[in-house]
Parts: structure tokens; sequence; C-alpha cells
């Protein structure tokens, strides 16, 4: 049995060799992380002095810190700003892109997905320029929206100094940011439908509201989980935007600005405590897990 | 999930080993010049990373250096992004560091105990006795030296005489920090609300509170490291705070940013509390100023109390990695231990030398047109032995983060029930920490 | 009439999709028109839509004063060593198990693959910067090149394109001619999968041309930063060069959103092309 295991491998040898290098890839920054990760969870480390073990001090520690919880609910807070525009967005879009009288599509699905392939950090600072309290566009072009329509004037809004309004600006820049790409996945989505369904629901006399409900939104569905469990990953681990807008990773005024990137990030190489960043990550990754397989049994469910 | 968890742990430990052998063996020797080389002979190339008029102060000096060591090559990066992560991170992979480190004085503690800069015990002892003694406690650590004192931040209030005077404000009369806030008061009403007294932002009220704590003799952690902040120091610097912002007359201006420096030349400020150091920035972004200026001690906070206090100042230190110890160690020695160099980066820049030497020279007494013919310096060296050391963990600026953002909240909640606050403070860092309560705390019924 | 009036209904909707296209344009303009302006005039209101005069100091000065040309010679070496690299080990993993059926273990094997993509990047930071400092690799090209590689997303879809495309009697054929494995994988499969491979091509390149938070930890010295490195850390520069940022920036957008427009329809593919089979 063996030696016919061992001629059977030997046989098929050039198989495992050229699987190999992804195995001793992922052995030294896949798995050997992964579980030097874990040990560190239950250890106070600096990166430069030695690693002292502290059992379950992280995770107790966790669950008091408010920065982490301050960063958790900013991390939600922005993701609900941002993701329903942003869905709603590129679905639309995604609708009138695949529409046969649209114009110039392949203009206006350049125009959409440019901001994909941008440096996060040229968006953030562009953003941060045209977001200044009072030499930023955006101020200006309100004022001039208040001085044309008195009733919508409004003080210079301080996006990014403000307690109030630097989630909402950062989520705006998300919005601009994701739209194109979650359309692109759309529209693959919808052109993937095969019009024979259109057709037959046109001739049962089935109206525009109809044919969307009961044939475009049921088929997208996997396209939709995958969208949103992207976004969910993406909304969490979030790092570059506010860690360029906020020159040196304080994450806005206050608390109001700490998303869970940022925080794992400083924890991590700013504070240098590593044992705790190791337990914030792990205990966070577990919840995106649980969230992504909810997520996922949506897929599963079928009418 | 693919090993026994016998296996395991031995992996474990033997990962635990390395690291720990690997970190000892990175453990430094301390720098000793036997024989040193002749100054002539001294052949490098050393990068130095600094920020802000400090940087500029230091190139300014190569060419005087360069007199005297003509073959070491000095490179000053200014660039001052994320420089504690950028330092640390070369720190721990042992390459990319500079080989001169310029660290703010109340992180040098923090450093030292990493264990990653070069001991300069034997080669800088002789001029122990030439720094103050609370700053020269800050390079130290566990008895060996690791850097030395740059530059000191004595306190005092930077006012525009031309706000003042048409405010009618009086600076002689701003005696304690009533008086300021009153001053503030009428500025603000004579100007309709344009000019603030200060810049007081929301999200970074440590560094008025840390300063004004210090002089009042208050201390954030004691001497054994435990948690000391709640005290009626801390409750009466809050108390200041406190009144500033009702009054309103604190700019919510976030310090080094765009708009903070587009204010030293405009209305919308009228004065700046801090050390004596702010004289070169201002020099620096806002030179038509000049003549309009002028400083008040800081103001008491109870009568007859300190009115001085310190706000920053800077050190530096030879990372361990540092390939041309002894250059950078002659760097350091002539920028930082000689007078001539001390005085020309206080001529130049206004860095106030922490070396006591020069606080004699006359170059003190002259009276300075930038300030209106006003001797500021010899003002700021008043009562700089009496400043009370402050102590000092490694997770300092962790500490002060913290206590920012703690802060900015209970401004947030209309400041109500700031005992209560500082209390909670003191419980949660001591958590957050791992650090033990002094017990002159008032959480554990310290004294009254 | 009914028709005309549809007619002018459609034409008129392109108004407001104009209007947010232009909307979604405007900051790459604002960004470009920036870069030719002077500091003072970046900050200007009401804004100049366009620069008076055209400044092209800003360029001159950003190659001249920062590190943007070797930047963008690191950025083109990480990009490219990153990405043939990913490409080779992905496909020539992805080609065995696509066509190598009978190997014993094979399916668990693949299973396991599969199983490493729900390992969160963000457990790994740390670890790999620790394993990285160990094997004193930080700082070098590896650093950026090695680590992201092992990509099993990649693995999936070459197996997947493989199979469907790389038939076994050319297979067959080659042995009989008495080539190598590898020379079967290199001359015959490699130009099958030629599509697959540009599509996976572009979204590696995205994500490590632009990647600013691994480049900012593994990157310790000014002569190996990335071009979005520079960019960031000039942010922190005496005085602010805002215009030499935007000068900086453009270049740095610039290969990828020409690439873009020029290669729409294989970014738009590559982006698509794994999530819907996935």
């Amino acid at each position: 049995m063996g030696r016919g295991l061992c001629r059977r491998v030997w046989a098929h040898r050039h198989f495992y060799v050229f699987i190999s290098p992804f195995f001793i890839l992922f052995g030294v920054f896949g798995l050997y992380p992964l579980v030097f990760s874990f040990y560190l969870s239950f250890t106070q480390w600096d990166g430069l002095t030695e690693v002292t073990w502290v059992g379950l001090g992280n995770f107790r520690n966790l669950v008091h810190d408010e920065l982490f919880l301050a960063s958790l609910w900013n991390t939600l807070v922005i993701g609900v700003l941002y993701i329903p525009p942003m869905f709603l967005g590129a679905f639309v879009f995604a609708l009138a892109l695949n529409t046969g009288w649209l114009k110039l599509r392949g203009i206006f699905r350049a125009a959409f997905f440019m901001p994909c392939v941008t440096p996060m950090v040229v968006v953030a600072i562009v953003f941060s320029l045209i977001y200044s309290e009072d030499s930023g566009l955006l101020n200006y072009a309100l004022g001039k929206v208040g001085e044309i329509f008195p009733p919508l004037r409004i003080e210079p809004i301080a996006w990014l100094t403000s307690d109030r309004w630097f989630k909402p600006a950062v989520a705006l820049l998300l919005v601009w940011r994701w739209t194109g790409y979650n359309m692109v996945l759309m529209l693959a989505g919808l052109q993937g439908i095969s019009t024979e369904y259109y057709e037959a629901a046109r001739i049962d006399g089935a109206g525009v509201f109809q044919r969307m409900w009961h044939i475009t939104l049921p088929l997208m569905r996997p396209v939709f989980v995958f969208c949103a469990i992207m976004s969910l990953i993406g909304t969490v681990y979030m790092f570059d935007e506010i860690f360029v807008m906020t020159q040196g990773g304080l994450g806005g005024p206050g608390v109001s600005g700490i998303n869970f990137g940022l925080y794992l990030f400083n924890t991590s190489f700013a504070d240098f405590k590593f044992g705790y960043a190791s337990s914030m990550a792990y205990t966070l990754s577990f919840f995106v897990f649980l969230a992504s397989l909810l997520i996922l049994r949506l897929r599963k469910s079928e009418t | 999930m693919f090993l026994c968890f016998d296996r395991l742990r031995c992996w474990v430990w033997a990962v635990l080993v390395v690291t720990l052998g690997v970190c000892l063996w990175a453990w430094g020797e301390p720098l000793v010049l036997d024989p040193p080389t002749a100054p002539g002979d001294l052949d490098a190339d050393i990068e130095v990373w600094a920020w802000n008029i400090a940087a500029g102060s230091l190139e300014h000096l190569t060419p005087m250096f360069n007199e005297i060591y003509p073959r070491c090559r000095v490179r000053v990066n200014m660039n001052g992004t994320n420089v504690q992560s950028r330092f640390l991170l070369s720190l721990a992979a042992g390459v990319g560091a500079p080989d001169v480190m310029q660290l703010q004085v109340r992180e040098t503690p923090r450093y030292s105990m990493t264990g990653k800069l070069t001991d300069l015990t034997e080669v800088a002892k002789k001029y122990e006795h030439d720094f103050p003694p609370s700053f020269w406690q800050d390079c130290m650590h566990d008895g060996r030296v690791y850097g030395i004192p740059w530059d000191i931040g004595p306190g005092g209030i930077f006012y525009k005489r031309s706000i003042f005077e048409a405010c009618g404000v009086d600076p002689e009369s701003i005696v304690t920090w009533d008086d300021y806030v009153s001053a503030g008061v009428t500025i603000m009403k004579k100007s309709g609300g344009k000019t603030k007294m200060l810049c007081l932002p929301r999200g970074m009220l440590v560094e008025l509170f840390e300063p004004l704590l210090q002089q009042s003799g208050g201390q954030i952690f004691d001497k054994e490291g435990r948690l000391a902040i709640n005290s009626k120091e801390s409750l009466q610097v809050l108390r200041v705070m406190r009144r500033m912002l009702e009054m309103g007359i604190g700019a919510n201006i976030n310090f080094w940013t765009h708009e903070f420096l587009a204010s030293l030349k405009s209305r919308a400020v009228a004065t700046y509390v801090a050390g004596a150091w702010f004289g070169g920035t201002i020099r620096d972004d806002a030179p038509t100023t000049s003549g309009d200026w002028g400083v008040i001690r800081l103001p008491e906070i109870e009568p007859g109390g300190l009115r001085t206090s310190n706000f920053g100042g800077s050190t530096l230190v030879i990372p361990d990695q540092c390939k041309n110890k002894e250059a950078a160690w002659r760097f350091i020695e002539f920028a930082l231990c000689t007078k001539e160099a001390q005085i020309e980066q206080f001529r130049a820049f206004e860095l106030y030398p922490a070396l006591l030497s020069t606080h004699s020279d006359p170059f003190f007494d002259e009276p300075e047109p930038f300030y209106g013919g006003q001797k500021t310096r010899r003002q700021f060296s008043l009562d700089i032995d009496k400043i009370p050391t402050m102590y000092r963990t490694s997770n300092w600026v962790e500490t002060e983060r913290y206590i920012n953002q703690t802060f900015s909240r209970w401004v947030n909640d209309r400041m109500k029930d700031p005992e209560g606050m500082l209390a909670q403070l003191e419980e949660k860092l001591s958590r957050r920490l791992g650090c033990g309560i002094s017990p002159g705390s008032l959480s554990l019924g310290g004294r009254d | 009439m009914g028709g005309w009036k549809r007619y002018g209904m459609r034409l008129l909707a392109h108004v407001p999709m104009a209007g947010l296209g232009g909307l979604f344009v405007f900051p790459f303009y604002w960004l470009f028109i920036s870069a030719f302006k002077d500091r003072d005039q970046i900050f200007k209101l009401p804004p100049e839509f366009l620069p008076d005069p055209w400044i092209l100091e800003n360029f001159a000065r950003v190659f001249r004063e920062t590190h943007v040309i070797g930047a963008f010679v690191n950025s083109v070496v990480i990009a490219g060593g990153h990405v043939a690299f990913a490409l080779f080990l992905c496909s020539l993993a992805g080609y065995a198990f696509a066509k190598f059926p009978r190997a014993p273990g094979r399916d668990k094997l693949f299973a396991f693959v599969l199983a490493t993509m729900m390992i969160p990047g963000a457990v790994l930071l740390i670890p790999v910067f620790a394993v990285l400092c160990k094997l004193h690799a930080v700082n070098t090209y590896w650093a950026m090149i090695v680590p992201g590689a092992a990509s099993a997303f990649g693995i999936f879809w070459m197996r997947q394109y493989a199979s469907e495309n790389v038939h076994n009697d050319l297979l067959d054929a080659a042995r009989i001619d008495g080539c190598s494995e590898f020379q079967i994988y290199w001359r015959v499969v490699v130009p099958i999968l030629k599509p697959a491979l540009a599509a996976l091509g572009i979204v590696l390149v995205i994500g490590i041309w632009n990647n600013l938070m691994w480049a900012f930890i593994v990157l310790r010295t000014e002569s190996m930063y990335t071009l979005p490195l520079v960019i960031y850390l000039l942010q922190g520069e005496q005085r602010i060069p805002f215009e030499l940022i935007m000068a900086g920036s453009v270049v740095a957008t610039l290969p990828l959103l020409v690439a873009f427009l020029a290669f729409q329809k294989n970014f738009i593919e590559g982006i698509t092309a794994g999530s819907i089979k996935g």
C-alpha cells in the first residue's frame, strides 16, 4: 500500500513540484505568521525587547478599551453612510450602462471606473484639498449655492476637523472611489442575465418594476452577495484614506475619525504593541468571518 | 489544527528563544573612543533626522562643524511625517535609522528603554553638570546616558502688541491665569468676537495641560511609574482650561496646520502659550510681523507660584545600528556641548540652549527688535532650575494621546464633573497601560 | 408621437448621467490642473479652473528635488517583479491542479488552497514584518514582491481557465514529442493562458502599484521608496509643498490611468472574471 502510494507520488512528481512554490511561500508568509500571530495575541511584545506572556490579558483589555470600541463604531457608521448610496449608485449606473440606448457607454464606464485605478494617497490628498474649511472647493461651491438659493445658505463646514462631519466626508470619498468598481461587477452580472427571461415576462404583461423585482434582483443575488462581502471586508480594514487625510494617522478630531484599520495600524506600528494588536486583529477577523458566512447564507437561500 | 499541541508549544518556545536571543544579541555596546580619531582624519557620512527649525539649525551648523572635522559630511533630513513610526520601524528592522536622531525630551526615556540606542555614558558623562538636572534625567535610563539635551522650552506668552494696544490690555497686568482669561474676554469684546486669545484645539488639549501641570508641580506618573494624574494640581489646571473654554477665548485651530501658521500673520489670534523656541517659528513663517511681538512670563496658577514651565525641548541620540558612531558623537558633541554652537543656534534659530554655561553670555541681555526691544532671552532664563522634574514612562506618547482623546470628549460633554472625569481617566489608563495607581492619588483618598 | 417623446426622454436622461460622470472625473481634472499651478494659486478662491499661467516648473522641481524618479523606478521594478512572480507561481500551480487529476491528494490540497483565501491579511501584518526582520529582508525589493505573491485566488482563477481551455490532446502530443513537463508548461500552456494571465496581472498591478501601507512598513530608506510612499511623505516636508505633491501625484497616477484608458476592456474583464465565477 505504502509503496504503491510512493510510486504514484513519484509518477506525479511534477505536480508536487509545480504546486510547491505556493506551499513554500504560504508556509513562510502565511501559515507561520498566522500561528505566530495567534501566539502573540496572548503576549505583550514591543517588537524591540523581550516577549512577555499575559494569557487572556489582552482580550480582557480589549473589552474595556473604549478606543477600540469607538473605532468599531466609527467603522460601522462610515460603512452605513457610504455603502447604501454606493450600492444604489452602482446598480443604477449599471442599469443605465446596460440599456441599449445610452450613448458613449465606454466613456461613462471609464469615467466611473477611473477612481479605482488611482492610488488612494492621491485621492485622499486631492479630497483633503477639496474639503479644506476655508480654501476648499466644496465649501466654496456650497457657499455659491447658498448665494443663489438663500434658504440653502449654511456656514462653511469644517469637513475634516469637526466631529460631526469627518465621517460623512470620508463616506463621500468612499462612494466616489468604489461606485465604479461595484458598477462594473453589477454590469457584468446584468449582462449575464439572458434576455429570454425579459422577453417572456414582457409577453406575460409584466411591467418594468415587476420585471426588476422578479427577474433582475433574484438573478443578481450572487453578484450582490459578492459585492457585499467585498465591501464589508474593505470597510473594516480600510486604512489608506484616513491615514493620509489625517496626516500622521491621528484619525480625525478626537475619536470621531479613527476606524478599525487605522487603529490596528497605530497599535501595531506607532505604539508598537504587537501582542495587543494581534489579539485585536484575531478578534475582529473572527467576527468578520462570521458576518461573511451570514451574508453567504443569503445567497444560499433560494425563494 | 495541523500540529499536535505539544509540537506547537515546542515550536513556540523555539521562536521565543530565537527572538530573545536576537534581541539580547542586539543590545548594544557602550560607545568608547579609545583612542579617539584625530579630527582631520575622521572620514564619514552621517545622516541626521530632525524637524522644523531644529533641523534648520543643524544644517546651519554644518559648515562650522566641517571646519573642525573637514571630512565628515552631514546630511539633515527634515521630513516630519510619522517620524515616530518610521523611526521605530527602522529600529526594529535594523536598517534605515539615521545616525543621529532628534527626539522630544518627553519620549527619550521610551527609546532608551528599548536598548536600540547607543550607550553614550563613557563619552558623555563629563558633561552631566553642564545641563539642568531634570533634562539630564530624561536622557538617562538605568544609570546609563543615551542622549544629550539639546534645547529646552521655558514657557511664556507670545503676544501681538498691536492687538493688545488696540484693545487696551496692559501686558504687565497679566500675572495670574485668571488675569489672562479676563484679558482674553476683553479682547474678544473689543474685536467683536473676531480675535481669540489663544489657539486651544479641542483635540490637542494635552499640549497645554502638561506644561501647566508641570508648572504646578503635578505629575502624570509618580517616581515608580504609577499613575498620579488624579490630583489637586490636575484639577487646578483643568479649572483654568475650563474657564478658557467657557469664556470662548480659545480658537479651535490644530497646531502646526496651515491655518495655525496663517494665524501668526492675521488678527485671528492674539497670543500663543509656548516655549522659547516658538519665536523661531514666528520668525520663520511670519517674518513681516517683526517688532509687533512681546513675551509675558507664564501666569501663575497659584498666587506667588512659579512663572515658568517647560514646553518641549529635544535631545539627540545615536541609534545602535549607526555605522559611524564616532562621527555621529562628534557631531552631537559639537552641536550641543560647545558654547559656540549652542549660542549660534540660539542666535540664528531661537533654540533655547539647554547648556547652562551659555546662560551667562551677554547675548542673553541684548534687546531684541523682533520683540519691540524687549530682552526676552534673559526673561526666559529666569527660574529654569526651579522647573520640577516630570516623571516619564515608556508609554508616555500613548498616554498623551489617550488623555487628548479623553479631554476632547470631556469638552464635548460640556466639561461637567472634572473630578469624575479625572478619576475615570486614571482608572482607564491604569488598566490600559497595565500600571498601578499612586497612593497619593485622589482616587485612593490621597492627600487633599 | 410616443416614439418622439420616448426618444426625447432618453436624450434627457443623458444629462444627469453626464453630470454625474463629470463629478466623478472632476477630482482628476482638479489634480491635473493643480499640478500646473503655483502653491498659492491652488488655494485661491474663487478657484481658477484653468491655470494662468501654466507653470511647468512644478514637474521640473519634483524631478530635481524629490525622489520621484527613483521611486518611479522602484515602483516599476516592484510591480513588474511582483506580477511576474505571482503570475508564474499561480499559473504553474493552477495548471498543475487542473491537469494532473490522478495525483494523490490533489483535491485535498486544492481545498486547502481555497481555505487559505479566508485568512484576513490584517492578522499577518505584524508577524510577516517580524519574519522579514529576522531574514534581514526588510528594505529590499523582495519584501514587497514576495509576501503577497502566494495568491490562492490567482491559483483558483488559473485552474479554472486552464481546465476549460487547455486540451489534453495538446498535452499528450507534447509528451509524446519528448518535452519535459516544465517545457510543456512553458511552451504549450502559458500561451493558452495569456488572456487570463493578462487579466490577473492587471488586478495584481493595480494592487501593488497603489499599495501604501506595506510600503510604509517595509521600505525604510529613501532609495527604496515607491511612488505612493514618496507622495505621502511629501506631506511632512517643511512648508508642505502642495504644488510638488500635485505634480508628483500626477506622475504616480498617470501610468495606470493611461494603461486603463488604453486597455479598458482587459481591466474590466480582469475585475469581473474572478468574481462572477466565484
